[in-house]
């Protein structure tokens, strides 16, 4: 599968911003079975100096700063990316979640290594056993890992509400848990929270889901949303990505961007500006299938 | 700084012991150290098992014995003097009264002899050396995680561990710039490291302070016990840094990054700022373009090569690190990673401050170094490991639990002292997230001789030692360190935050010590300032601003008060009373004093808001408020002055504990007469010593704005129209202190018309308010401006408009007719001038300071 990525932030400054540094996560990663076919990063006022590198986790990212005066910033990321199905695992394969647990604490190097990064706490995760105690149903002794997660997944996406007036960037995870209210960003939190309770490694991925219009209807520009999962770490399979807001296993529908140990690890714009007043952030995403007849990108 | 708790431990010994002093027959105590007696079983450093002064000691216990009781305690008397002048201050956290704490130092140093120095100075070094090579590969290839030499949770699990921070370039792969450790030494009399400090050390500078005062009040002791001196160790510092500039190697720009007043060991950053000749600047000050470092200065941005900093790794950068903090620099951590500048030490370097690493060290030096570590640290279990783990937990009892990774708030918990729940909790902790954790074992520590209350006393004590990079292979380490004691014989947590007090260090050495200082004899740096000293921060100026204003309004107020206190006092004559009357209602109309004055008032009841005007905190422009303000702003930017204008500064005082009522009068005047010198000295040193560069001109540019301002209301509060001005004129004479030059200028009696010429029209009258705006004229002539301002800026131009108002006005004339009253026009003249006086200083504020807000979007 194919698809057409743009994603435009705008920033409306009520004051004259006279300098801003910004770092952008949102041009997808190559990965195995996702192939970058095209990308850019348009940046106006035109950037004084931009550079993009490789993050600690291998995510594209690229520090802009903009040193003329301005009102307003606008950011478009455009990708062409090629997505492959991902391969069906057979949670039944998968160890039984203690041996898992114990291999990652193990000393030897090796699997600690790879999947060590993404087994603590992080700024925005911090595990309890609240998360414990909501996971523990889902990981009966000797239960197989992927099994458990599954499980869980489908719990999550069953016992808590989507809404996104419930929750922002800044609600602690455990106001999630207690209230079963928030968005793709919490759901993920909070099953990676639930995973490392348990002595799991889990990581946030951060990337875009293609929706269908509705019924009948033509899909309107800048109609999706950045979206957010998490993937496990299995000693058999590698790393395998849920989705706990739609339930199910990412296959070609979801375009990875990047991954880190939570939100701020790969947060698509982070910025900070010299100035003062309020600022509108506008966001406009669109994830379309390149088979479909296409329109000029959201600007 | 963050205190080293002093239990630690002794066994688990992977390094050869440094050995004590052999003990040595004879050398009883003298007289002066009659009663010291350390507990039993303990290493004191002073006296050996029997009791008998250890040899390194006797020549200076035998001096100090020879002056005698009275001349110890009289310079006793004489260093704390010298701490105060020095202005030598350390701020409790969470204390309304722990701002600028004076700094406590003992008397007597910690004597430590020359063979036992070499193998503490031999570990010290190689310690850097390991640790600098533990960071590099962290924050590198990492191949100590990925060939077993160091467990990967030791990282992973560590909020030190930066990610943003990986794989940065460093130059001369130097990360660990400045390094610091905890020493204690246990009873067998064998150092042992119980910390590390390795992100932005404290202390170097008190202990070079503590090295000025002793040596001042000890220079026969000092001498004769042939010292090691601090100065060079502070040359290498300097060169170091200097020889990082990526940019501009030949005359690099380094400075001082302080997260500002409010921080514990701010004093510090101010003062090792001037002594090794860096700019002191806080994260507002400093910019980042086109991935490099700006300061920003009032002539426009200049370039910064190297950022020694005292900001803790996690908050320099709000961009990549904390975005709450606004302590940093946004960008600060690409600029590093594109090469453009060197941060000392470098970010992330915190990583290595955890407790879990103790353990690691024996093995790690073995492999990175193919030595032996050479001084071991205490004994440490890392709950991160099964066996360890388990260790900790059945030995709960004897030892101390401790975070496993530097953290702020946690406290050391000691197993012994917990209540079964308290355990049961500590217990569920470990096993829930055992890399947290670790165990370690308890030592005493030795005591020193402390001049407690008038006499010697044992207390334990913590030193601190410091090494610098002279290149990634090889560490100086500081002859010295500051040496921490307990604030009781009893009490063994060795903590400056809980009040604790330090010693001075003194390295004995073998020969003679060629007497090299930086230092002159006040303790001021003879190293001159490096270029960058020159340039002047926006928020510097803003500064310097506003103590000009402050100071001046101090002053003016001051004047006022004392006025009238005299009047009270009875001392200025039959007109006093009638004389009185008419100051309170100016004061009245000046919004002073409440309404009730502007009838006649009882002598007591103006006397009592007098005081409460002189002494009143709260009280809004009260002397004390306004004195508050001026010492505040002036220790914001101390490194400003010279330490002859500093001290003046640091002497203004109005005691604070008196009862406003209950202070005689006679105090009260006796009190405004010092000030009021004080701070004509002040004024003397800023016309006299001060360079005429931008931080002068913006000094002087507040003090005439504010005398302007000042002297246009008092005139217009004084003299409102239609009222006769009787008997005030001589009063507002003395205000201005012009009452001199009047009666030798005019031999008739004072009138409001030759008053007001003297006051407001003489150019020449440097107390007048013409002297002020042909002063504030040349200023906005020469401030720094924009390329092309045609016709001048729009300070240039309101001033001027000033000058021609005032020459083109009849003053002389709007007095009125000889014991008449004073005409309409003086009220709207005046007016008039304050207004413009406003606005005027919001322009400059406007141009010069623009504060500027960083925000996280």
């Amino acid at each position: 599968m194919i698809y057409d990525l743009a994603h435009t932030t705008i920033y409306d400054y009520s004051d004259v911003v006279s300098l801003s540094h910004h770092v952008i996560r949102l041009q997808p990663r190559e990965l195995p079975r996702q192939r970058r076919l095209q990308t850019a990063l348009e940046i106006d006022p035109a950037p004084g100096s931009a550079r993009a590198q490789r993050d600690y986790y291998g995510n594209e990212m690229s520090f802009i700063t903009v040193e003329v005066a301005h009102k307003r910033l606008q950011v478009t990321a455009t990708s062409r990316i090629e997505v492959l199905p991902a391969p069906v695992p057979e949670p039944d394969r998968s160890p039984a979640w203690e041996t898992v647990r114990e291999q990652l604490r193990e000393e030897e190097p090796g699997t600690a290594l790879a999947a060590g990064e993404f087994l603590y706490d992080s700024p925005h995760i911090t595990v309890g056993p609240a998360f414990e105690q909501y996971a523990r149903p889902s990981f009966p002794a000797g239960r197989p890992l992927l099994a458990g997660v599954l499980d869980l997944t489908a719990r999550i996406h069953r016992e808590f509400k989507f809404d996104p007036k419930a929750t922002t960037v800044a609600t602690p995870l455990a106001d999630v848990l207690k209230h079963r209210r928030g968005v793709c960003q919490d759901f993920a939190h909070l099953e990676i929270a639930c995973l490392r309770s348990l002595g799991l490694a889990a990581r946030y991925v951060s990337g875009y889901l293609e929706t269908d219009p509705p019924p009948g209807k033509p899909r309107l520009a800048g109609a999706d949303a950045s979206h957010a999962w998490l993937a496990v770490y299995c000693p058999v399979h590698g790393w395998v990505d849920v989705d706990p807001t739609n339930n199910l296993l990412p296959s070609q529908r979801h375009v990875t961007v990047g991954w880190g140990r939570d939100y701020g690890d790969v947060c698509p714009i982070r910025g900070v500006i010299l100035g003062s007043g309020a600022h509108v952030l506008k966001v406009a995403v669109d994830v379309i299938p390149s088979h479909e007849p296409r329109f000029p990108f959201a600007a | 700084m963050n205190a080293p708790t002093p239990t630690q431990s002794q066994s688990q010994s992977t390094g050869r012991p440094v050995a004590p002093a052999p003990p040595d027959e004879g050398g009883a105590l003298p007289g002066i150290f009659t009663g010291y007696a350390p507990r039993p079983g303990g290493y004191d450093e002073l006296t050996d098992q029997r009791g008998g002064v250890r040899p390194h000691w006797r020549s200076l216990v035998s001096s100090l014995d020879r002056l005698g009781h009275e001349e110890l305690t009289l310079r006793w008397d004489n260093a704390r003097r010298i701490i105060r002048e020095h202005g030598v201050t350390y701020n409790i956290y969470g204390d309304p009264q722990g701002m600028d704490r004076p700094w406590e130092l003992d008397m007597l140093p910690l004597a430590i002899q020359p063979a036992e120095w070499h193998a503490i100075e031999a570990g010290l070094a190689q310690r850097a050396r390991l640790l600098n090579l533990v960071l590099a590969d962290v924050y590198g290839p990492q191949r100590l995680l990925r060939e077993g030499h160091l467990p990967p949770a030791l990282v992973q699990a560590n909020p030190g561990f930066l990610r943003p921070c990986h794989g940065l370039p460093m130059r001369g792969n130097i990360h660990l710039h400045f390094h610091a450790a905890d020493l204690a030494r246990a009873a067998t009399g064998q150092w042992w490291v119980i910390a590390d400090r390795t992100q932005a050390p404290s202390g170097a500078g008190y202990a070079l302070e503590n090295r000025i005062v002793l040596s001042r009040i000890l220079p026969e002791e000092f001498r004769d016990c042939q010292v090691e001196r601090l100065a060079s160790f502070f040359r290498t510092i300097r060169a170091t840094l200097r020889s990082l500039a990526p940019l501009n190697p030949d005359n690099p720009s380094v400075v001082l990054l302080t997260p500002g007043p409010y921080n514990e060991t701010y004093f510090e950053h101010d003062y090792l700022a001037r002594y090794l000749g860096f700019t002191l600047v806080e994260g507002g000050d400093l910019t980042v373009r086109d991935e490099k470092v700006f300061i920003k200065t009032l002539e426009g941005l200049r370039p910064v090569d190297v950022i020694l900093r005292r900001v803790d790794d996690n908050f320099c950068d709000p961009l990549e690190l904390r975005g709450d903090s606004f302590l940093g620099v946004a960008g600060l951590v690409q600029a590093v990673r594109a090469g453009n500048v060197t941060v000392a030490n470098a970010l992330g370097s915190g990583l290595i401050e955890g407790a879990a690493f103790l353990p690691f060290l024996p093995g790690l030096c073995r492999h990175l170094l193919d030595e032996d570590l050479k001084l071991p640290s205490v004994a440490t279990w890392w709950c991160g490991q099964p066996k360890e783990r388990a260790y900790v937990l059945e030995h709960l009892d004897e030892l101390v639990i401790k975070p496993a990774f530097r953290s702020g708030s946690q406290q050391p918990l000691f197993g012994a002292r917990l209540n079964a729940a308290q355990r049961a909790k500590l217990v569920a902790a470990i096993r829930e997230q055992p890399e947290n954790f670790v165990g370690q074992e308890r030592v005493a520590l030795s005591t020193a001789p402390v001049w407690g209350h008038h006499h010697a006393e044992p207390r334990p004590l913590v030193l601190r030692t410091y090494a610098t990079a002279a290149t990634a292979d090889s560490f100086s380490v500081m002859p010295g360190g500051l040496t921490r004691i307990s604030p009781s014989a009893e009490d063994p947590v060795v903590s400056m935050q809980s009040g604790g007090g330090s010693k001075d260090t003194w390295v004995l050495s073998e020969g003679p010590v060629s007497p090299v200082s930086l230092l002159s004899s006040r303790g001021q740096p003879l190293m001159s300032a490096g270029p960058s000293a020159a340039e002047l921060p926006s928020r510097v100026a803003d500064n310097l601003f506003w103590l000009g204003r402050y100071v001046e309004r101090l002053e003016g107020t001051l004047r006022m008060l004392r006025c009238i206190v005299l009047r009270l006092s009875g001392e200025a004559g039959a007109d006093g009373s009638a004389e009185l009357t008419a100051l309170a209602q100016t004061l009245v109309r000046r919004q002073l004093l409440p309404d009730r004055f502007l009838g006649r008032v009882p002598l007591k009841d103006l006397e009592h808001e007098i005081l409460f005007l002189i002494y009143k905190p709260e009280r809004l422009d009260s002397a004390r408020q306004i004195l508050a303000s001026v010492r505040g702003i002036a220790s914001i930017v101390r490194d400003r002055f010279s330490f002859d204008t500093w001290s003046i500064l640091n002497k203004l005082n109005i005691d604070g504990r008196a009862r406003p009522r209950r202070i005689p009068l006679a105090e009260a005047l006796a009190m405004l007469n010092t000030i009021i010198l004080d701070l004509s000295a002040f004024s003397g040193l800023e016309m006299e010593n001060m360079t005429r560069g931008l931080g002068w001109r913006f000094l002087d540019l507040g003090r005439r704005l504010e005398r302007s301002m000042q002297l246009a209301r008092l005139l217009r509060c004084a003299f409102p129209p239609g009222v006769r001005p009787g008997l005030l004129l001589e009063p507002l004479l003395e205000i201005c202190d012009s009452l001199m030059t009047y009666r030798r200028r005019y031999f008739s009696g004072v009138q409001l018309g030759s008053v007001l010429e003297l006051l407001v029209c003489d150019p020449g009258n440097p107390r007048g308010f013409a002297f002020q705006i042909e002063a504030l004229a040349a200023h906005a002539e020469n401030l720094p401006r924009e390329a092309a301002t045609p016709g001048g800026t729009t300070e240039e131009r309101r001033v001027a408009g000033l000058l021609l108002r005032l020459r083109a006005a009849d003053v002389k004339g709007l007095g009125g007719p000889p014991d008449g009253a004073p005409d309409e026009g003086l009220a709207t003249l005046l007016d008039d001038f304050q207004v413009e006086l406003g606005l005027l200083s919001n322009q400059f504020s406007h141009h010069y300071f623009s504060h500027t807000v960083y925000r996280v979007s």
